[in-house]
């Protein structure tokens, strides 16, 4: 057993980033004879884990490259019936035929209305970069607003409602806790740190740390698997219920112990603003700014006077303004928290009342109100508590409410975007010394933050709903979708009617997104999408492919890629939350593309060039990353391959040190520490009372009574849309009855990323020896009164008579009213023979009605009452 | 002569199987071989259960049982106490793979050697190659050797074990949470020494007396 | 659609419960595999003609039984010997395992043999062979090779239920028995009924030995520790149950004690004796496939 040396010509590693996942770690992959064999991370980067640290599935990469199965010329559709278990009889063509095909298809939609174009984002293969691009590439045609993206990978799964407050309160993509200095970690269906979430293993290698340092960390989760089974103590919650939990922690603080960080309050949130009667803001009559008391002066100010200091602010009392009696919006928040008891809580989640109070007590001990640090010589407020949370708990109807609530208690002790609390995801990135594109957040109306990159549509500022909607997903009326649902409702056809959306989609341009599959109900999916001209860039006939696609191009692989911009613009996604410096990755190629696979930018290129807006692209890409010297701007006119481009841009964005920069692979510089917590510096105001949620309901009640559409009917709870963090039961829990009395939940292995990951033979082979991954988990105690055991095959069915098989294995650590499904299993592609039946698909349970979405933010219920029998 | 060791953190193990995977690619091993796995178990009842998760490899012991077994010499323990196996000497009578108590060795025949990753398509670029650069004798048994080529090669650059990546093992370079430190056991200053007195580290089934050099911290 | 679940299922938790949950691997008890599972059968074989050959040449050895001996130390050579090397996968290097006699007991193992073999062929050859002296070596080496299989399992610490002191008591009796039935039927073929029926009193006793060494290792090892005890438990409740009542309860116990029975105070017969002989070796296969089969590992967590 040892190296022949001898029988090597060629060995070399080469730097590029990790393209399993969305979290885009630094990676190196050692090519020998031409042959990639082995992929590590890169040492000297913060992208990543400990030292040369890769997740397993990361580690398994390599196989994306060497996959038999990997298509390697265009496929088109000679079968015109479309469906699941239809053989789509595919006929390879020419890429020049395809390319032509898809150029005169759009010429002719576009004459029309380009908004009948969907467009797919690409989250399903990873940081497999450029990130934004497809939205503006979108936009090159013609495409209004963020309403005609399907969303790929993490499906309606993924974080709508925690990214619309996530951008709203820390102008970022999504949270963390400041693993660095904080002691008591609260983690809400979120594995940050134990596996899955942004940047996974740059928080699992801080949080290891913060572990080893002796933090508490304590896990509200239906299963004690990846964060619960690693956490200091894990408390069994059933899904959605999380809201209920944290308003009573909120109560607790307020009124109960009544110790907050008033300071905070005053100085960083909108708690200050004083209310009329409706619960609308007072605004000022000139300037339309919301008002304060300063309670020095005795007077009525703008917000933003300077001439009032933070701790005059009036946080309760009632005060006259131009004649109406106007009061701070804590002063109804404070009242409203008092019906969430503890034993209230309790009985809603199943966490017991004691384990609630214990964990509200820990928090305000641990919070250190009105502490500070220095850190490099500066002083911040020190609070080393933090209370994060991600695709589990804002997964429900009531998401948004969940994810106000769990934000709501770091708001009460002041420990948000300081050191030691819940921190953004880096919202702001300063520009490589020598070079530009820097990135940094502003502050909106109101005083709420606008965030510097956004996917899709920024939180802020927020359009009013408006109609006739001009797009699938109807952005127009639901205007908090990151990304919208209602491309998947079953009611969508009687949705555009009465809204007036007359853009039926004829195309679908897409890369690598499986979302009939990855979403909810598969038949509704394959129905609203089918008669859609489907165009898909793929690695593999994935199942939206073999169900619907027409067209399918083959794309290259992580591995085969040359994309400098990968990392560019993903500051906000997928770098270190913490104060370690920048890191910017290249995506460098390893090998040649496979076949006559060709990387989806260069057809994007190819596309837009043939239909005609490329010039329209181009310009786009110039004011994207700013380019200002007119040498590096790409002309109208000139047709660049992305390559080609990439010399252009980094130039721009690195200046001189570009060419070193490409040989190393990667940028890094200095992060100071005023950039990690920037928000303490710059005068913004988090929109804790959701004042903007009155004015939505106002505009989309009037929308629905001039439009006919009968919300009510379709079981739309515009009570949602409250200021006031509020419980309402997520729909999932009210179908729970006699019959259907388990809530079947999903959660994301480690190994696994969506559904790609199970074409990977070194992934599956691992999953196999995992005793839950590919099964469906149940509590022993509750298997065996229902009579299951380890192995047993069931049914699971929910009350649509959608069902789903699975193999039973048995796990203490899991609340026993529900069931587990890890990721997107139970796949039947033709295209992917390893994928093949492996696990069991959780998505296709959920039922895809209005009523099962957030009516807010447009994210899924992603619980499902269900239940079980032997199959 | 350092005594090579490991100590693995299971309190920041997070069961990603980083390393089960990276050393497959080091040592291009077929399905279905594994000389470095995750152990993952339950204790306790609802709801204050636990989870446990336990890498394990060879434990390069040094009394091991598969050494005493081996009626060769073909394994052997070096004097870095690297536990090998010559496979010039083996006969393949897994008198060592029977009495390894921790069941860290594998066969390697036929069945073994013509397995493919994607089964009935023919083996990838990546296997051809491996049993190549990385042959195996058919007929004797293979297990971890704490990559030992990668020590080596890495020690003559003038590299430290456990420090530089060039000469650690692959499963400590992959572990992104810093879970598996590697040193030298006859170094009282080592970090693992450090480690193991600090956290009470501990061998596992220390009863069957083979004097591990893998530590268990949590 | 798909309905690979069944796959998966075979793969994860195989039906017959032979397999290892792929999951379970060192979790729970996990069973012990290559000294039984595919060429690993040809290692019970091995041992079991090993065992046979000595027990007939040492049983031979008190009746000066050359033709006894001489079979004993074919089948132990031949059968034995041959098929132990289909079991290596390097059967050409089989020489190189003579080199670690003092550590290894399977190297031991081959040293004993080989020493048995020359001197078998010796006393084989010399006519007058059958002294003292002869005798006693030629008696120690048997009994040695009788063991063998068993004592290079009963080494094996890591596998409670082989590393049970009363392993090598019940290999060495059941050798033995075996043997005596071999050289019984052999001088009932031969005709010489008288000695034959002078050696089922012996029959008897090796019998009641056996059969308490039996139930002597099946309670020692349930008593022992959790693993040994897990493998017991797999010989009488799991999948391995039915070997366990037909192989050893009806064929190495139920149907000798009969024959024994019917052949009370001398009264053989050679047919009989070669019906219990077939019984009893069958039984002994069943005991030694059930205790290599049986065998589990100490789960690691
Ligand atoms: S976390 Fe994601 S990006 Fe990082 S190694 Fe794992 S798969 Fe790759
Ligand atoms: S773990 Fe097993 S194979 Fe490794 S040295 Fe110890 S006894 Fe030998
Ligand atoms: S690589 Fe590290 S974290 Fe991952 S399973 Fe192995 S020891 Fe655990």
């Amino acid at each position: 057993m040892t190296y022949k040396t001898d029988e090597i010509w060629e060995d070399k590693w080469v730097n590029t980033t990790c393209g399993v996942c969305y979290c885009g770690c630094g990676a190196k992959v050692r090519v020998v004879n031409g042959v990639p064999v082995k992929i590590e991370g890169i040492k000297e980067s913060t992208m990543g884990g400990t030292g040369s640290g890769l997740c397993g599935k990361g580690a398994a990469g390599l196989m994306y490259y060497h996959d038999p199965n990997r298509i390697k010329k265009p496929l088109l559709r000679t079968n015109p019936e479309k469906g699941i278990g239809v053989d789509p009889k595919w006929k390879e063509i020419e890429w020049d035929e395809a390319l032509d095909m898809i150029a005169t298809k759009m010429k002719k939609i576009m004459e029309d209305d380009p908004n009948k174009i969907l467009f797919t984002n690409q989250t399903m293969r990873a940081s497999d970069g450029p990130h934004n691009h497809p939205y503006f590439y979108a936009q090159a045609y013609g495409v209004k607003n963020n309403g005609n993206f399907i969303i790929g990978g993490g499906s309606l799964h993924c974080g709508n409602a925690c990214h619309m407050l996530g951008g709203l309160i820390h102008g970022a993509w999504s949270i963390a806790p400041d693993w660095r200095y904080t002691k008591y970690v609260l983690k809400w269906g979120s594995s940050k740190g134990t596996g899955s979430g942004h940047s996974a293993m740059t928080n699992a290698r801080l949080r290891a740390d913060a572990i080893r340092r002796g933090i508490k960390e304590i896990v509200f989760d239906p299963m004690g698997n990846f964060a619960g089974g690693k956490a200091t103590e894990w408390l069994a919650i059933l899904p959605g219920t999380d809201a209920a939990v944290g308003l009573a922690i909120a109560n607790y603080i307020v009124n109960i112990r009544g110790e907050m960080d008033e300071l905070y309050l005053k100085a960083k949130t909108n708690f200050v603003y004083l209310i009329k009667d409706d619960g609308t803001y007072m605004r000022h009559e000139k300037s339309d700014k919301p008002l304060v008391y300063d309670t020095k002066d005795g007077k009525v100010k703008e917000y933003d006077d300077t001439s009032a200091a933070w701790e005059d602010l009036a946080l309760d009392g009632e005060y006259e303004y131009n004649g109406e009696t106007v009061r701070p919006c804590f002063v109804p928040f404070k009242e409203h928290l008092k019906q969430f008891t503890v034993e209230w809580a309790a009985d809603i989640s199943t966490v017991p009342a004691a384990k609630i109070l214990e964990v509200a007590k820990g928090w305000v001990d641990n919070a250190q109100i009105g502490s500070t640090i220095t850190i490099e010589g500066k002083t911040f407020p020190y609070r080393p508590v933090s209370s994060v949370t991600f695709r589990g708990s804002q997964g429900h109807t009531n998401g948004i409410h969940q994810v106000a609530a769990i934000d709501l208690m770091a708001q009460l002790v002041g420990a948000e975007d300081v050191p030691g609390g819940t921190l953004g995801w880096p919202a702001i990135r300063r520009a490589y010394p020598g070079g530009h594109y820097e990135q940094t957040c502003t502050v909106g109306t109101d005083g709420v933050i606008v965030p510097s990159v956004f996917y899709s549509h920024d939180p802020w500022p927020v359009h009013a709903p408006s109609y006739p909607a001009t797009n699938m997903g109807c952005v127009d009326v639901w205007t908090h979708c990151t990304l919208s649902h209602i491309p998947y409702v079953n009611e969508v056809d009687y949705i555009h009617e009465k809204l007036g959306m007359t853009s039926k989609p004829e195309m679908i341009f897409g890369i690598s997104a499986n979302f009939v599959i990855s979403n909810s109900d598969w038949d509704v999916a394959v129905k609203n999408f089918k008669d859609c001209f489907v165009v898909q860039m793929d690695l593999w006939v994935n199942e939206t492919d073999q169900a619907i696609g027409d067209l399918i191009l083959p794309d290259v692989s992580y591995l085969e890629k040359d994309c400098w911009s990968s990392e560019i613009d993903a500051f906000f996604f997928s770098g270190s939350p913490s104060f370690e410096d920048w890191y910017v990755h290249l995506q460098q190629p390893v090998a040649k593309p496979i076949g006559e696979s060709r990387f989806f930018m260069d057809v994007y290129i190819d596309v837009a060039n043939r239909v005609g807006v490329l010039d329209k692209f181009n310009a786009k890409l110039n004011d994207y990353y700013g380019i200002k010297d007119p040498e590096l701007q790409i002309k109208p006119g000139e047709v660049l391959d992305w390559k080609q481009i990439g010399e252009r841009v980094l130039k721009w964005v690195y200046g001189d040190d570009k060419e070193k920069i490409e040989k190393q692979g990667y940028a890094t510089w200095h992060k100071p520490i005023e950039d990690v917590y920037w928000r303490w510096n710059i005068d913004s105001r988090c929109p804790v009372y959701m004042e903007y949620l009155i004015h939505d309901r106002r505009n989309m009640e009037k929308i629905f009574e001039e439009t006919g559409f009968d919300y009510k009917k379709l079981e739309m709870d515009m009570d949602q849309y409250t200021p006031l963090p509020s419980w309402f039961w997520p729909e999932s829990h009210k179908d729970l009855d006699n019959e259907f009395d388990l809530l079947a939940f999903s959660y994301r292995d480690i190994l696994h990323t969506n559904n790609t990951t199970f074409q990977n033979p070194y992934v599956d082979e691992v999953s196999q020896m995992c005793p839950y991954t590919f099964t469906i988990t149940l509590n022993t105690t509750m298997a065996k009164e229902k009579g299951f055991k380890d192995g047993d095959i069931i049914w699971i069915e929910n009350k649509f008579g959608v069902k789903e098989k699975g193999i039973v294995k048995t796990m203490e650590a899991q609340s026993p009213k529900v069931i587990g499904i890890a990721g997107q299993g139970g796949l039947w592609a033709d295209g992917r023979p390893v994928a093949k039946g492996k696990g069991s698909n959780f998505c296709k349970l959920l039922p895809s009605k209005l009523k099962y979405f957030d009516p807010v933010a447009g994210n899924m219920e992603t619980a499902v009452a269900v239940k079980i029998y032997k199959a | 002569m350092p005594r090579w060791g490991m100590v693995i953190d299971v309190k920041r193990c997070i069961a990603c199987w980083g390393c089960t995977i990276a050393c497959k690619e080091e040592h291009f091993l077929p399905p279905g071989v594994f000389f470095n796995r995750v152990l993952i178990g339950e204790s306790g009842k609802f709801p204050t259960s636990s989870k446990l998760i336990y890498p394990v490899l060879c434990n390069h012991c040094s009394d091991a049982a598969c050494v005493e077994a081996c009626p060769t010499g073909a394994t052997y323990v070096r004097e870095d106490g690297i536990v090998a196996i010559d496979d010039e000497k083996c006969v393949g009578c897994r008198a060592c793979m029977v009495s390894c108590p921790y069941q860290q060795r594998t066969y390697y025949d036929e069945n073994v050697k013509t397995r493919e990753y994607f089964p009935g398509q023919g083996k990838t670029e990546m296997e051809i190659i491996g049993e190549k650069l990385y042959p195996f004798k058919l007929g004797t048994v293979i297990k971890c050797n704490f990559c030992s080529e990668r020590l080596e090669d890495g020690m003559k650059k003038g590299l430290t074990p456990g420090k530089d990546e060039d000469a650690s093992p692959a499963c400590v370079n992959i572990c992104p949470v810093g879970a598996r430190i590697f040193g030298d056991l006859d170094d009282p200053n080592s970090e693992i020494n450090r480690l193991i007195m600090e956290k009470k580290g501990k061998q596992l089934r220390k009863e069957f007396g083979t004097e591990p050099a893998v530590y268990y911290i949590d | 659609m798909n309905d690979k679940h069944q796959d998966l299922v075979e793969t994860m938790f195989p039906s017959d419960g032979s397999g290892i949950k792929p999951y379970e691997w060192m979790i729970s008890p996990t069973r012990q595999r290559q000294w039984i599972d595919d060429k690993g059968i040809f290692l019970w074989l091995a041992f079991f003609f090993s065992e046979i050959g000595a027990g007939l040449y040492f049983m031979s050895l008190f009746y000066s039984f050359r033709p006894g001996i001489v079979l004993g130390w074919l089948i132990t050579l031949v059968l034995g010997g041959l098929i132990h090397m289909l079991y290596l996968g390097n059967p050409k290097r089989a020489w190189r395992m003579i080199m670690k006699p003092n550590t290894s007991e399977l190297s031991r193992g081959i040293w004993i043999i080989g020493v048995f073999a020359v001197l078998g062929f010796l006393q084989i050859i010399t006519p007058g062979g059958f002294n003292m002296v002869f005798n006693f070596i030629m008696g120690i080496l048997c009994l040695l090779i009788i063991s063998h299989g068993f004592a290079t399992m009963n080494v094996v610490r890591a596998l409670p239920a082989w590393n049970s002191t009363i392993v090598l008591p019940l290999s060495i009796i059941s050798g033995i028995w075996v043997g005596h039935q071999l050289l019984q039927l052999m001088f009932a073929i031969s005709g010489n009924a008288a000695a034959a029926s002078g050696m089922e009193v012996w029959a008897a006793t090796f019998f009641l030995a056996y059969f308490l060494c039996m139930l002597l290792y099946a309670w020692g090892t349930w008593h022992s520790s959790g693993a040994a005890k897990a493998s017991i438990q797999r010989m009488l409740e799991g999948d391995l149950k039915q070997i366990t009542y037909i192989g050893v309860g009806v064929l190495a116990i139920l149907v000798p004690l009969v024959f024994t029975l019917i052949m009370w105070g001398g009264d053989t017969n050679g047919f009989l004796i070669f019906l219990r002989l077939a019984s009893v070796c069958a039984g002994d296969l069943a005991i030694r496939y059930l205790i290599m089969k049986s065998a589990v590992y100490n789960p690691l967590i």
